[in-house]
Order: structure tokens, then sequence, then C-alpha cells
């Protein structure tokens, strides 16, 4: 264990300092009351703590309506992302196929512009009656997120190594047996990995849903639309709900910290 | 009753051609050891037979039956991997039993074989544990109690004892003969370790390129290769090669050493040659050159003992040869030391050809 | 003994076994379809029906759907807001990047030795990443809005005398306060990588250097830099193609504005399609925009895969 020079650990804790002073000031603005709002000097540590923004920011503003969308739309994206995914990602690991040519095509997805695709999608959503429904929802979001999931899970794959499903072929596997009762227990860890940053991914989207969803389906983060422009009144509900939104997912982020890198890069880098 | 019969193999990848047209007849019960330099297509003509790879001309078949386009599950034959390919994840008792499970076979039936097979390797004390708290030797007596298991008709190896080192080897290796008397399948073994072939082998198909350069019993192609190639690659040291000039029933080499010519050696077609002396076949000369022999007079360069036997080298007709002499013969560098020659063992190969001259 | 399956008797096998049979022979094409009838449904229907909509006339203001040609690419290439949100995305998309790049280096710098506490330290780091960026928007919003957020204050004590700056609604503040929050969000992704690829320079490499003596600034110059330099590119190329489709922040904090002096082109074409709902004409801009990023993706996914196969 080395000892940092001084003037590392000053960078390292202004940058500290840096990233969790919004996250504190916006906590403090969910649980501070609205008389406090325009106090000056500002206050940090407010003495009455109140829990009222929580429930307006909930009810009053549907918050946990989001939430249940969010929650409903993102685990089943990323229930079919991760499924899909995987068998893709096997499909590519073990047998190259569709060589360099699909594999280009799937990563591409990754970096299209979401304007140039959501235009197109919002039309035809609304001809189909898809437009703010679960169903339209659910099977964007998963191709939104089957790029990362089939790079992370091909990556992986190609950890397993190939001797061992061999070996499952020459004692009597088909291969989907060898893939099911091998290759895919093995893979298990990976997997969950994958779905998690899959599920990030969802949860903190804005502008599918923005376009995408409505009355019935909005998603959490379109809810934050709500607060829009005004001053003084929200603030309060705004933070409680970002607090809200913000917490699972930086734990869940936190679980697969390990991965981490591999997920940015699709796979490319090794963390 | 398993003969395996490859007429004409040829495999070709990614613009390589790794088999260039390999024919091989097994016979029942047969140990045979494919052996050669790395890329040779040893590993490539094993994994055609397991089915493991796609043939792309000529044909393989198992008794009889012609298997080119047989799923590896449905030819009936077992192999242990050189990494043993141990699922991670289940117990020393569910690998070994995967292949029965996988064909539904009742779970006394299972259960009675596993203690069988495990009591035969030694390994019945292992059976809840995992392959990660094994040792090289134990995953290995796994991998291969995996293979016999299934009472496959046709057994191949896979440069099995390559990931172990040197004295846990040796172990294995008497294992795998012992395996063999007891069993008596056909086997087919892959490695480029060539004691391992010497010492296991029926049979030895010695590949390069991508074609088979002689194949035989280990005493036929140590004692009568065919090229260069053979002669260099089978024992160990290697042997000496040493270019030369026949002159009537002399070989004379360069810095002026005279060699008889092997008494068996009638024809003088020949002019340039190169001479194959084995180091053994160099000995610290003794009073009197019998038939064959020759004395000649070195400076010993440098001297590696390696325990009972010491190997000196020295140099002779322009290159440093190799003798393996008895340990208190030569001590040390600089000493000079008559040595002898057998040349009734030495071969004779044609420069321009890389073969082995047999008249 | 267990049979040998011989293929020539295929006809006697039963309707389950040609099927498994079958599927096994397919079995790499089977796994990949869920995905690709997805991505067709998805991706590719959208975009050939996108291509439809950009010479007609789609629009919510007028009815029918007559074909107007290159009317729409007209449309949009004169449009002086276009060109302004063109010239913005990329300006705000190299500084943030740059910004990140830099900052995310140094503190990839400073933690690749490990420290007590060093976990935490990078749990804390990342934590960004994991915010919906409509989230990061609003809480930087928080502090920096007027009269509210405490940035004013604090800056006044700092400096001395009071400041009063609109850090929302003023130029140029208003772009410090948007570079800020994608810097703040961002800056971990470099950072991330970046520190991936200084640990997987082979320490000894560094150890034979400090043994004949080379100094820190040469080290850095000649060992490490060379080495991350793939690894810089693609984080580089990575970040700068996501920053270029700035959106999610813009609209909380700025709505565009004042006016349309936050307009980036995401932001733009959602005005042109979603509140104007002059269709077509978004459409012709987002093809514009993705013709200028295509040259770079296809780059930077080609380099992703020849990665990928070493």
């Amino acid at each position: 264990m080395a000892r940092l020079p001084i003037g590392r650990i000053l960078f390292i804790g202004l940058y500290l300092l840096f990233v969790l002073v919004p996250l504190y000031w916006m906590f403090i603005t969910s649980i501070k009351p609205s008389d406090d709002y325009l106090a000056v000097p500002p206050i940090w540590v407010p003495k009455q703590p109140t829990l009222v923004h929580y429930s307006a920011a909930l009810f009053a503003y549907r918050g946990l309506q989001g939430l249940i969308n969010s929650l409903i739309i993102s685990l089943s994206a990323t229930a079919l992302s991760a499924l899909f995914g995987t068998l893709m990602a096997y499909s590519f690991a073990r047998f190259n196929t569709g060589g360099k040519h699909l594999a280009f095509w799937v990563l591409s997805q990754r970096f299209l512009p979401p304007v140039a695709v959501v235009l197109p999608i919002f039309l035809i959503y609304r001809i189909l009656g898809l437009h703010d429904t679960y169903f339209g929802m659910i099977i964007a979001y998963t191709v939104f997120t089957l790029p990362v999931s089939v790079w992370m899970m091909f990556a992986y794959f190609r950890g397993i190594p190939k001797s061992m499903e061999e070996a499952a072929l020459v004692d009597g596997c088909s291969r989907w047996m060898s893939f099911r009762k091998i290759a895919l227990p093995l893979a298990i860890p990976g997997i969950v990995a994958a779905a998690i940053f899959a599920f990030i991914a969802c949860w903190t989207e804005f502008f599918f849903a923005l376009i995408l969803t409505s009355r019935y389906t909005f998603t959490l983060p379109t809810v934050f639309r709500a607060f829009l422009g005004f001053q003084g009144a929200q603030y309060g509900e705004a933070s409680a709900l970002a607090i809200v939104s913000l917490v699972p997912s930086i734990i869940l982020g936190t679980l697969v910290q390990k991965h981490l890198v591999r997920g940015l890069t699709l796979g490319a880098v090794r963390g | 009753m398993t003969t395996v019969k490859i007429t004409r193999l040829e495999k070709e990848y990614r613009g390589v051609r790794a088999l260039r047209g390999v024919d091989l007849d097994i016979a029942d019960g047969e140990f045979v050891v494919l052996v050669g330099p790395s890329g040779c297509g040893k590993s490539t003509l094993l994994r055609m037979i397991a089915g493991l790879e796609d043939i792309t001309g000529g044909t393989i078949a198992i008794d009889g039956d012609i298997v080119n386009d047989m799923q590896p599950r449905d030819r009936n034959v077992a192999m242990v991997f050189q990494d043993y390919a141990l699922y991670p994840h289940m117990t020393v008792e569910e690998n070994i039993g995967f292949a029965l499970r996988a064909k539904k076979i009742p779970e006394k039936e299972i259960a009675k074989r596993v203690d069988a097979t495990t009591r035969m390797l030694g390994i019945e004390a292992l059976l809840k544990r995992y392959p990660r708290q094994l040792s090289g030797g134990q995953r290995q007596r796994v991998a291969i109690g995996r293979a016999i298991i299934r009472e496959a008709r046709l057994f191949l190896f896979d440069e099995p004892l390559s990931n172990l080192d040197a004295q846990l080897r040796d172990d294995m290796r008497a294992e795998i003969k012992r395996l063999h008397q007891e069993l008596g399948r056909t086997m087919i073994y892959v490695t480029h370790d060539q004691i391992e072939a010497m010492t296991l082998a029926d049979r030895i198909v010695l590949l390069r390129d991508g074609i088979i350069e002689q194949q035989g019993s280990p005493l036929n192609l140590y004692e009568r290769p065919a090229s260069k190639f053979v002669a260099g690659f089978l024992g160990s040291p290697k042997m000496n090669f040493i270019p030369g000039t026949i002159t009537g029933r002399e070989i004379k080499l360069g810095g002026g050493t005279k060699l008889p010519l092997p008494p068996h050696f009638k024809n003088a077609k020949h002019k340039d040659v190169i001479v194959g002396l084995r180091p053994q076949h160099i000995t610290v000369a003794g009073k009197k050159a019998a038939g064959g022999h020759v004395h000649v007079p070195v400076t010993i360069e440098l001297v590696q003992p390696t325990g009972s036997r010491s190997h000196v080298t020295f140099p002779l007709g322009g290159i440093a040869a190799l003798a393996e002499v008895n340990v208190h013969d030569v001590t040390q560098p600089g000493e000079k030391v008559t040595l002898d020659i057998n040349m009734n063992r030495a071969v004779l190969i044609d420069p321009q050809t890389e073969k082995v001259i047999w008249n | 003994m267990a049979q040998v399956g011989n293929m020539k008797q295929a006809g006697s096998l039963s309707r389950l076994e040609a099927l498994s049979e079958w599927s096994d022979r397919h079995f790499k094409w089977l796994l990949v379809v869920p995905a690709v009838v997805l991505i067709l449904a998805l991706s590719v229907y959208p975009l050939l029906f996108s291509i439809w909509v950009l010479f007609v006339n789609y629009d919510f203001q007028i009815p029918g759907h007559a074909f107007v040609g290159l009317k729409n690419f007209q449309q949009v290439l004169v449009d002086p807001v276009a060109r302004w949100s063109l010239w913005l995305t990329i300006a705000l998309s190299v500084t943030n990047v740059a910004i990140e790049f830099l900052l995310g280096l140094a503190l990839a710098l400073t933690m690749v030795k490990t420290f007590r506490g060093r976990g935490l330290v990078m749990s804390i780091i990342i934590v960004p990443l994991f915010i919906s960026p409509v989230i990061v928007g609003q809480a930087w919003t928080l502090l920096l809005q007027r009269p509210f957020g405490p940035t004013n204050y604090l800056l006044g004590l700092l400096t001395g005398h009071e400041v009063a700056i609109g850090w929302l609604t003023e130029s140029p503040w208003l772009y410090f306060s948007l570079i800020i929050a994608d810097v703040w969000q961002w800056t971990p992704f470099m950072f991330v990588i970046l520190l991936a690829g200084l640990t997987s320079i082979p320490p000894n490499l560094y150890e034979a250097a400090e043994i004949d003596g080379v100094g820190d600034w040469q080290v850095f110059r000649r060992i490490t830099l060379p080495f991350l330099g793939p690894m810089i590119t693609l984080a580089i190329t990575f970040r700068l193609l996501d920053a270029i489709k700035l959106f999610d922040t813009i609209f909380i904090m700025t709505g565009g504005g004042p006016g349309t002096k936050t307009y980036t082109s995401s932001f733009y074409l959602y005005t042109v399609g979603f509140t104007q709902f002059h269709l077509s004409q978004a459409t012709a801009g987002s093809w514009i925009f993705l013709a200028l990023t295509i040259v770079v993706v296809t780059a930077l996914v080609r380099k992703l895969l020849e990665v990928d196969q070493s």
C-alpha cells in the first residue's frame, strides 16, 4: 500500500467533493421544508426535515405511477434483452455466425442517434396503436439494450474454454444440451451483470420515453417534465423524486462495478 | 473390434492446408501415437476423428462405417483433453457420470460404474470434490475416468500430459500404458513429446506439415528412420548430423577426420552425404576398435553431467557434436580424449533429398 | 453397447428426432433469430420507413402525404437554427470530451496505485454513471438556479463581492452550466477506461525504467502514453459519439433557451418534429445528422471488432 503525496490526496478529495456536493444538496432539498428554500445563507443542514415532498412527488405528481411503469418496462425489457442477447452472443462466440457483417450490424445499433430512429418509430407506433403501450416500450427498450447485452456476453463466453463443451459433445450432448448444461450455468455471473447494465440503461432512459409514452405508460424520468420552468414550489418534489430514482440504480451499479469497463466499452476492454 | 481407416484425409482452414492427404489404418486394440512438431496437424487429425472439426476431403471410417457427417455424440468415441476440460460447476462424481446421465441410464447403474471406474484410477475418495479442489494429477485421472466409464469403442487422447510437471508426467505415462493393457481398447494418442511416443506406442505415426513422414513401431522408427527429420526427431539427445564426402570406403569430414563407411553400406553412388550419429553410439574408446568402429581423438569443449551419464560436446567435421558417455570418463572441458564411434549404427543421409540411404 | 447412429438411415427417424436433428444442425442460426427479428423490426424497418417520410410531406399541421422531392432537406439546410445547433453541438461535444478526458486521465493516474480506502473512492467516483441524465440536469439546476441555488452565495464568499450570475439564463454562463453537468456525469467514463488501460501496463516496464534511472515525465511519454494510445482513441471516440446526442440535460436545465441559444442538434430536431410536428423536416434533419456521424461510427465499430479478434 502506497502513501499518496499530499497533492494527490488534495486532488482526489476535491474531486470527491465535486461528486458528492450536488448529490448532497439534492438530498437536502428533498427533506427541507419549503420555507427554508430561499434562506440566505443557504441551509445545509435542515433543522426540521420533512417527508412531505416525497409523498407529493409520488402521488400528486404521479411519481409512483412513473416508478411502477419504469419497473414494469425495465424489468421486461431487461429479461428479453438478456435472453436474446445471451443466445446471440453464444452463437457469435462459438460459431462466428454471420461473420464480421452480422456482428458489425448488431454492434453499430449502439451508436445510432436516437433521434433518427425515434421519429419513424413514433409514426409507426401511432399507426399500429402501439404508442403509449407497455408492449411498445418494452420491445423498443429491448432493442435499445441488445447491443450491450450481446457484446458483454460475447466477451464472457469467449472466456469459457471450448474444450469443456467439446468434452460434452463427445460424451453425448447435442449442441443445445451442451449450451444448456455446460455453457449457460457457467455464464450466469455474466448474464447477471449484463442484465443489471441493461436495467440501468432502461431505468435512466429519457428521450425514447419522452416521445413514445404519454398518459398511461410514462416512465420515471419523464415525470421530471412536470418540474420544468417553475421557480420555487417544485424543488422539493423534484429532489425527492430524483433521490427515489437514483438510489436503486446506484446500488445496482455498485454491484457490477467489476464489469463496468466491459459494459461501457462493449467488451472491447477487459476491466 | 474397433478399427479406424483414414483415407486421403484433407483439412483446409482459412486458406491453410492443415492436412494434405493422410492415409492411416489402425487395427483393433492398437495404441497409436500421433507425434510431430507444432503445427504438423496431429491434433487436427485427432479432432477430425472425434467429429470436432469438419472434413475438407477424404474419409474417416470407424469399424467400416464412414463417419464424415456423423455428430461427435453418435460416434461412440471417448476423448481426454489437454486441459482436462472438467466441468467446474460439477463434482467429480457428476463429471464422471455426466455422459451416462445424458444417455438416461438408471442411477443405480451409474453409481455402480462410477464406483468401479474411480477405484480403478484410485480416486474414489474424491467423488464429492470440485475440480478446483484437485491437483493436476487428480484432475487428469478424473478426465480419464470420464472417458473410460462410457466403455466407448475408441479412445482419443489430445496431449493429456502436457500440463503436468515432469515427475507427474512419468507416473501418468505408466498409468496410461497400464490402462491400455487392462482395457485392450483401440487408443489414439497425440503428443509432441517423443519420449511419450516411444514408451507408449504400439505404432508411431510421425506427422510433418500435414502428411505422414513415417509410421511404424518405435524401435523401427528409431533404428531405421526414413529421413533426416525422423532420425532427428526421435531419440534424446538429438542425433548428430555431420556433412562429409564419400571417397572409396571412407567418409571424409571437414577438418580431416576420416570415418569408415558402415559395413552394410554397399553402393558408393553418392558423393556428398550427411552422417547421422546418435550420441549413445559415441563412447570413450577402450583398447581396440571393434569391427565397424573407429577411434577418433577429440578435445572436449563442454561437459554437462546428467547423473550417471554426461553429455560432452566436441568439434567434429565442422559442427559441435555431442556424445553421451559415462560421467566419470570425462570430467573437464579441454580434456583430450579418444572416442569410439560405432559406425554400424550410423545413418547416411542424402543432403539433397534429406532421405536416409539404406543400401 | 451404445448404438451408432448412421446418417444413411435418416428415413427411419421419427419426426421428433428429425426436428431435433435439423435444429442441431442449424443451431447457430436459430440462436440469433430472435435478436435479428427484433432489430429488423425496430431499427431497419423504421429507418426504411423514414426514407419514405423524407420525400413526402408528413406534417401534422398540413394534411396529406404529398411527394415533395428534396424540399424537406432544403428546409433544414436553410434554417439558421439548424446550422447554429450543429455548430453548438460540435463545440459543446468537443469541449465536454476534452475536459472529461483530461480530468479522467488525471484521476486515473492518481488512482493507479492501491491505497487505503481506494475501493470506496472508486465506488463514489463512478456513481454519476448510473444516474439518469435528466436527474443530473435536475441536480445541477438545483445548485445553479437563481435564487434558490447556493452557487452564487458560495462564489460570493470565495471572491469577496456579490455574485449575481444567471447560470441558466445568461450567456456565456449558460454553457458553463451545461458543460459542468456533462463533465460531472461522464468524467468517470473516461476515468474507468483509462484506469483499466493503466493497470494493464506490465509493472516490470516501470521497474526496468526505474532501474535505468528514467525520469517521471519521460516514463509517461515513452511508456505510459504509447501503451494507452489505442485505449485513448477508443474512449474518446466512444464518448464523442454519445456526446453529440446531447439532449436530456438541455431539456431539463435550459429547455433550449433562452430562445434557441442552447439548441443542440438533437434538441432542434426534437422541437421541429415534436413541438411543431414538421415530421418530414425533422426526419430530413436527422438523416443529415446520421450521415455526418456514419463515417465515425463505422470506423469505431470496425476498430472494436478488430480489438475483439485479437
